[in-house]
């Protein structure tokens, strides 16, 4: 446990080091700082101002509970997107970094086994992203609320399902890392799941362009294998406004993703020649 | 116990096309310093890799400290310096041993204590704090002994321990390494070349092209039996009378004389007769070449036999 955690450590020292993280941390700070307070200004305390003017009106409170949960679903799904594909760059060299001659050796000659120093390395990746993206999501949560008065603890339901969806993207990258040793293709793999999501999620409108049934078993597949990010970002902004969620599978099957790919990485990584 | 004993260790890379290291039996003792010599591309780091679980093997099997090479629990008790080791560039020396003694599952008060005197040791204490990467080849060199010796470790693996250590620093790591032997661990170290470090190893083996061609005690490898140096005061001719009538092949070097004996008898026969001739003798020493010289001289065999 203890030398899982010095392998987490170091995974944190490198990301800081490497200087991404930094401009990361600083660039979406600077962005979302921005965003937020434009909105928070305009509208906001418009309605905050008419609702103490007519004292205990609830109907504007209600008014005013209803534009802060559409503007706290729209910065959520802003930072789903965002800090996923900022989180990935970031974090995309630490798997080839770590499988480098002379790194990978010293590490197998402590007593670790492979799978222990793969999964101290995954999780120091999940673990930095998590730091930065719970940074982010409390402290905007805090300026909406203090700025409302209205606590909606939702918001940061939205932190959770970010660093769920990096995780299991991550897991893809680790696989790609482990496999093929090159950041800038890992990143692009991913990149181009991320983007085909969608299109996968509204596949029923292009089977009429498929000549045959069986391309459609096969993008059916595809769809339920891959991870669902699209939907992801859906059920974050559900989340957070408080709406019901009619469907978990999304969730689920894409986690269920992220652990095979980890179980498959690890075979082979176990059993791979340095 | 043994420290390390592979038996019929093999590993073949490019399908067979590079054999690395082809049915390689030894057997190393505790407590000793032992050399494994070789030209590039014998097969010396691939061996320590092997018994390491960095590579694994084609065929054969191996044990270190009496476990198999598989189990990782053993590495406790292992340290290593690699071949072309890259600590983390964003380290300074302090966090390196840190960092990597923390994953060796050494405790943190532990450390605390170890780490100024390691770096000590390897004459790193004024650099603690500073940044790797600006390192000098030989000072990685020395941070990467004091890395390997974090756990305190009762078998070392050295490989190529002296690169890019110059003359004064090798003399430093020669000493560093009989104390070692002396608080009674283990030492493996591979090399290419011959320097004070190896010389100072208890055994020796030399392989070449992943075959194992000769193992042994260092001063068997270079005394040269029943030749013997034999030192008078003046040059006389009567010994060289004397010689011929013994059959006794005879050489001059540097002003002594080189004799080739059949046997000890021999060999007193021909003092026998140099004292009845009142020949004065100062030294009958016997004949020693140099590792080096032996070492080439195997190494080039073996290219000439094939
Ligand atoms: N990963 C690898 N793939 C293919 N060949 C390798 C690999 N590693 C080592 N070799 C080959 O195995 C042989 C032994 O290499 P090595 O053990 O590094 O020798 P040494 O340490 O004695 O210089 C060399 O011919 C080398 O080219
Ligand atoms: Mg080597």
């Amino acid at each position: 446990m203890m030398k899982t955690l010095a392998l987490i450590q170091l995974t944190f020292r490198e990301s800081f080091a490497k200087k991404t993280f930094i401009a990361f941390f600083a660039i979406s700070t600077m962005l979302c700082f921005l965003f937020i307070f434009a909105l928070n200004l305009d509208i906001v305390d418009g309605v905050k101002s008419s609702v103490s003017l007519f004292g205990k009106e609830t109907g504007k409170l209600i008014e005013l509970q209803k534009i802060l949960l559409a503007l706290e679903g729209a910065v959520a799904v802003a930072l789903f997107t965002g800090g996923l594909f900022m989180s990935l760059f970031a974090t995309s060299n630490l798997i080839p970094s770590l499988t480098q001659p002379g790194n990978i050796d010293l590490l197998i000659s402590k007593p670790l086994s492979r799978t222990q120093i793969l999964t101290g390395r995954f999780l120091g990746a999940v673990s930095i992203v998590a730091f930065n993206v719970f940074y982010l999501v409390i402290f905007s949560w805090l300026i909406f609320s203090l700025k409302t008065g209205l606590w909606n603890w939702g918001f940061l339901l939205s932190g959770v399902m970010i660093v769920l969806a990096f995780a299991v993207l991550y897991s893809l990258m680790t696989f790609l890392g482990v496999m093929i040793r090159s950041s800038a293709f890992s990143l692009m793999v991913t990149y181009l799941i991320i983007f085909f999501s969608p299109m996968l999620l509204q596949r029923d409108k292009i089977y009429a362009l498929l000549s045959n049934k069986i391309y459609g078993y096969i993008v059916d597949s595809l769809y339920y294998f891959l991870p669902k990010t699209a939907e992801l970002g859906n059920i974050t902004q559900q989340l957070v406004r408080g709406v019901p969620i009619t469907s978990w599978m999304p969730l689920w099957s894409s986690l269920l993703f992220g652990i095979f790919m980890l179980g498959i990485t690890s075979f082979i990584f176990s059993r791979k020649n340095f | 116990m043994l420290a390390i004993e592979t038996t019929e260790l093999t590993k073949y890379y490019a399908k067979g096309r590079i054999k690395a290291l082809d049915h390689f039996s030894l057997r190393v003792e505790p407590g000793k310093i032992f050399s494994l010599l070789g030209p590039n591309g014998a097969g010396k780091t691939t061996l320590i890799k092997l018994l390491l679980g960095i590579v694994y093997p084609t065929g054969g099997s191996a044990k270190i400290l009496n476990q198999p090479i598989s189990d990782h629990h053993t590495h406790e008790q292992i340290g290593y310096l690699a071949e072309n080791h890259r600590f983390p560039e964003f380290l300074n020396a302090r966090q390196v041993l840190y960092y990597y003694g923390k994953i060796a599952g050494v405790q943190t008060v532990t450390l605390k204590q170890r780490i100024p005197d390691l770096l000590k040791l390897v004459k790193l204490g004024d650099w603690a704090e500073t940044k790797i990467r600006k390192f000098s080849k030989g000072m990685l060199q020395r941070l990467g002994i004091a890395q390997a010796l974090i756990n305190n470790p009762r078998l070392l693996f050295l490989d190529e321990p002296t690169d890019g250590i110059d003359p004064v620093g090798r003399r430093e790591v020669r000493d560093l390494l009989l104390s070692l032997r002396d608080q009674g661990k283990t030492i493996f170290l591979n090399s290419h070349l011959l320097s004070e470090v190896e010389r100072v190893s208890d055994e020796i083996a030399i392989l070449k092209d992943g075959k194992l061609l000769r193992q042994g005690r260092v001063q068997d490898f270079i005394s040269v039996k029943d030749q013997y140096q034999v030192k008078l005061s003046a040059n006389e001719k009567h010994f060289r009378e004397i010689c011929q009538r013994l059959a006794i092949r005879l050489q001059e070097q540097n002003g002594a004389y080189l004799v080739s004996v059949n046997d000890r008898k021999h060999l007193n026969q021909l003092i026998d007769e140099m004292r009845s001739h009142q020949i004065l003798i100062h030294a009958i020493i016997p004949r020693k070449i140099s590792l080096e010289d032996y070492f080439i001289e195997v190494v080039e065999d073996r290219e000439e036999g094939q």
